[in-house]
């Protein structure tokens, strides 16, 4: 293994696909599939030009389509390799079969999403639709809102899917146009830092292809009588009680990042300026910023405005949540995406859905913005705060409000 | 001890015409007197039966020896007779029932076949086709001490050919594999398993029907990476391969990743119910082609997947049948060393006595006739050599001999087997063309130069 990395973190400017493929670099992965598509094709691209620079020691695979892409990785999971790719809208659509059976063979990959809306109409421009599409599927799903939680987060997701009580895919979410192509300042961490926060994979034994331990895997398993009905429950419920168990596992590892590399995320839901507020907002994936200069806004006017952004969306932490929101009068829940069933965001839904568990529980709107690349400035955030805070005064619940709709 | 070659009589091929014993009399006596010929055929009413020494296993002539004249040979399995020995008794004539070993009045002593040390004169000197010099034993001594990879009482139909091939082909490629069986016949019949149950002694995956050749990209590419030297095998049924599988199996070749990718061709979706896939024939009766009022069976004809696989400028393709089976291990041999350079395609036709509508006891048979019709043709290519026949396509079998052995033909009208004979013809000619380099264009694309 050749030391690419110099010994030191260092400061670079990058996007958030350039971080990504830092993050694949650092983490050391064995193997990666690629297939381009906007806004993700430069995270693909990084990754060959690393590979073809020597940073980067993995397999590089070019394949001819999306389901290729993730089926690759099956086949390299499955023989014990460290995997990565990352896609979006009609690519994470066309990958959805092998998608499916991820989480199912309980493979720790991680998979970044580069967020975009699905069509039609026929758009290439970031919103949450594609990763909220799958959000059922059995993926764990974290959303970051700067470049540098895309480089820590994806790094750490390594942790997160490979901890024995887990074995389940990662999804890094970062958002089309604003994080892929958005450039700052970002602290990349040593290769040695990495090395003691992230071990080197272990063969995954409850499913692996080796000629030297013979074993079926994915066999039929169900269909009434004999044994199969109850393993195939034995399956899904040990499937939910490792999503379970990815909620302790995320803090652990943000914990684990925090002390080796010094640097401190929010692992499930980040609280901003909460203490004492009435009102509170709560965002995913890179609003988040504006949210807050918004919140800011507001507190300077003495109003009693805060912030919680979700983290970690899949497991969704309820706990966290409820805890996180008790006490305040009303909450706005701000979506990128939309439950077309429902006609609110979906986000929404789960927090409502947690608010049950909540000691004082608030009433809650949902705020629809930011599709197809559209802006959510801090004048939406007003927006979203005055409705919020007259939702706060008289408990009426309204409509789903549009924020882009009259731009 | 192994097995060994031997001299087969097909009697519906005999006219009596005498020219094996003559060759045979004139080579061992040096005079064409047929009494003296150690192969005798007789005329029985209207057909022929053949009176010869069967080399036996067991053989009651070699018992009845009281002077230890008659051996079995454990080199070539001929029983030798030794003249030095043989006391002229005759018991040996009594106990064969074939009429193998017989007194000959101007030798004066028993005589009996010898098979002119492996290259039977007799076989030669028939050009009716009713003598045959099989070979075949050859594959039992190389490949029946083998372990047979996947266990006993694997849930096929009776009489499977799918089956045959499996077990022949993973018996070859051996246990450092990772086998792959998308959905299909193939693990339908219990090879990944069912319920914590496999049936198959390496380790082997369900794929999707989708994904078979990029999931073993991904479990080569990293065996390959450390090193280790794994077999990625694919038995995929021809729905998986040339339908939905397609995109996949496409791009692993045109990457040229280093797998053997074997299509068990039964034209058709025949786990599911008999549906129709691209490799169905035209005319053929299937669940999703079926006959009725105005129904006639497929009416688009078969994709040749074998040949578009060549376009891939794979580093191996060929197609094979079981009732070939010195040709089919000869390709199973190439394809398998071929993997270790690139992509290997192998693709064998499948008679499917269920879905086909025949007796499962004609399946080799049937399969035999496809080939012998030049319905299937046996070819291989690669991208130095271009792509050859390994069998004649002279003198074939009439098409209406081959369909009317399956009942999904039954219905067919005239005008539909004159289009499987007219395809049948202009898919010789073409695959012809590119044996003998008519189509240079075309083996400058297979020799990867266009």
């Amino acid at each position: 293994m050749s030391a690419v990395l110099k010994p030191k973190s260092k400061a670079i400017v990058c996007d958030g696909n350039e971080a990504a493929a830092w993050a694949v670099t650092l983490a050391r992965v064995d193997m990666v599939a690629v297939y381009p598509i906007t806004p993700q094709s430069s995270l693909v691209e990084y990754l060959a030009k690393f590979v073809a620079d020597g940073k980067l020691n993995a397999e590089i695979i070019d394949v001819e389509g999306e389901h290729s892409v993730l089926s690759v990785l099956h086949g390299g999971t499955l023989a014990g390799a460290r995997t990565y790719t990352g896609t979006c809208g009609p690519g994470l659509a066309f990958m959805f079969e092998p998608y499916l059976r991820t989480p199912g063979l309980r493979m720790p990959m991680v998979m970044s999403i580069v967020t975009r809306d699905t069509l039609t109409p026929q758009s290439v421009w970031g919103g949450h639709q594609d990763a909220m599409s799958v959000r059922e599927v059995g993926w764990i799903q974290m959303y970051c809102e700067t470049v540098q939680e895309v480089l820590d987060t994806t790094i750490m997701g390594y942790k997160v899917a490979e901890h024995r009580d887990v074995m389940l895919p990662v999804n890094v979410c970062h958002d089309g146009n604003y994080l892929s192509y958005g450039a700052t300042r970002v602290e990349l961490p040593s290769q040695e830092e990495v090395d003691a926060f992230l071990p080197p994979p272990a063969t995954n034994w409850h499913a692996a292809l080796d000629p030297d331990r013979p074993m079926a895997v994915d066999p039929l398993t169900g269909g009434a009588g004999g044994p199969g009905p109850s393993m195939f429950v034995r399956y899904r419920k040990g499937q939910c009680s490792g999503m379970q168990h990815a909620l302790a596992a995320i803090e652990a590892a943000h914990e684990d990042w925090a002390r080796i590399v010094g640097r401190r995320h929010a692992p499930l839901v980040e609280s901003y300026r909460m203490e004492d507020a009435e009102t509170a907002l709560v965002t995913l994936g890179s609003m988040t910023g504006a949210g807050k200069d918004a919140v800011d806004e507001a507190r300077d006017r003495g109003e009693r405005v805060g912030l919680v952004k979700m983290k970690t969306y899949r497991p969704f932490p309820v706990q966290a949540i409820a805890k996180a929101l008790s006490g305040v009068k009303a909450v706005g829940v701000v979506d990128r995406s939309v439950s077309f069933g429902w006609n609110c965001g979906p986000l929404y839904q789960d927090v409502i859905g947690a608010l049950q568990f909540a000691t004082k529980r608030p009433a809650a709107m949902s705020f629809i913005g930011g599709l197809a690349g559209a802006d959510i400035t801090t004048d939406h955030f007003g927006r979203v705060i005055e409705r919020t805070q007259a939702l706060a005064k008289d408990g009426q619940v309204g409509e789903t409000v549009w924020l882009n709709e009259k731009d | 001890m192994g097995a060994f070659n031997t001299i087969s009589f097909l009697p519906e091929h005999c006219d009596g015409c005498n020219a094996c014993m003559t060759a045979c009399a004139t080579a061992k006596t040096g005079a064409p007197d047929v009494i003296n010929s150690r192969i005798q055929i007789v005329a029985d009413g209207g057909s022929f039966e053949l009176a010869m020494c069967r080399q036996c296993g067991d053989p009651k002539c070699v018992a009845n020896c009281p002077a230890a004249a008659l051996a079995k040979n454990d080199a070539d399995g001929v029983i030798d007779w030794d003249g030095t020995k043989c006391v002229n008794c005759l018991l040996c004539t009594v106990g064969c029932a074939y009429g193998g070993i017989v007194h000959n009045v101007a030798a004066g002593h028993v005589v009996k076949c010898d098979t002119c040390g492996g290259d039977p004169i007799c076989v030669k000197a028939c050009d009716r086709g009713a003598l045959k010099y099989l070979t075949t034993a050859n594959i039992y001594n190389e490949v029946g001490d083998l372990e047979d990879l996947f266990v006993p009482g694997l849930a096929g139909c009776q009489g499977c050919n799918t089956e045959l091939i499996m077990r022949h082909t993973m018996r070859r490629i051996g246990p450092d594999t990772v086998l792959a069986t998308p959905p299909g016949c193939i693990p339908g019949m219990g090879s990944v398993g069912y319920n914590g149950l496999t049936g198959t002694k390496v380790p082997v995956f369900h794929p999707l029907l989708t994904n078979t050749a990029s999931m073993l990209t991904g479990v080569k590419r990293h065996y390959k990476r450390q090193g280790r030297e794994v077999n990625a095998v694919a038995l995929a049924g021809d729905g998986g391969a040339s339908d939905v599988g397609f995109q996949s199996l496409s791009g692993a070749a045109e990457r040229g990743e280093q797998i053997l990718f074997i299509c068990v061709d039964n034209e058709g979706y025949m786990n599911t119910g008999m549906q129709r896939s691209s490799c169905t024939p035209f005319g053929a009766w299937t669940s999703t082609t079926p006959v009725g009022e105005r129904g006639t069976g497929k009416t688009q004809d078969a994709k040749n997947m074998p040949l578009l696989m060549v376009m891939h400028n794979c580093e191996y393709v060929a197609t094979a049948s079981t009732a070939f089976m010195e040709d089919l291990y000869d390709k199973l041999d190439k394809a398998i060393a071929a993997s270790k350079r690139g992509f290997a395609y192998l693709h064998i036709y499948s008679p499917c006595t269920t879905g086909w509508r025949f007796p499962s006891q004609e399946n080799i048979e049937v399969a035999r006739k496809a080939v012998e019709a030049n319905f299937v043709m046996l070819w291989e290519s690669n991208p130095r050599d271009g792509l050859q026949l390994t069998r004649g396509v002279e003198q074939p079998l009439s098409i209406a001999e081959y369909l009317k052995a399956l009942g999904k033909y039954r219905h067919l009208s005239e005008e539909q087997v004159g289009h499987i004979q007219a395809t049948v013809e202009k898919n010789v000619s073409f695959i012809k063309g590119l044996a003998e380099g008519r189509h240079p264009s075309m083996a400058q694309v297979m020799a990867g130069q266009a």
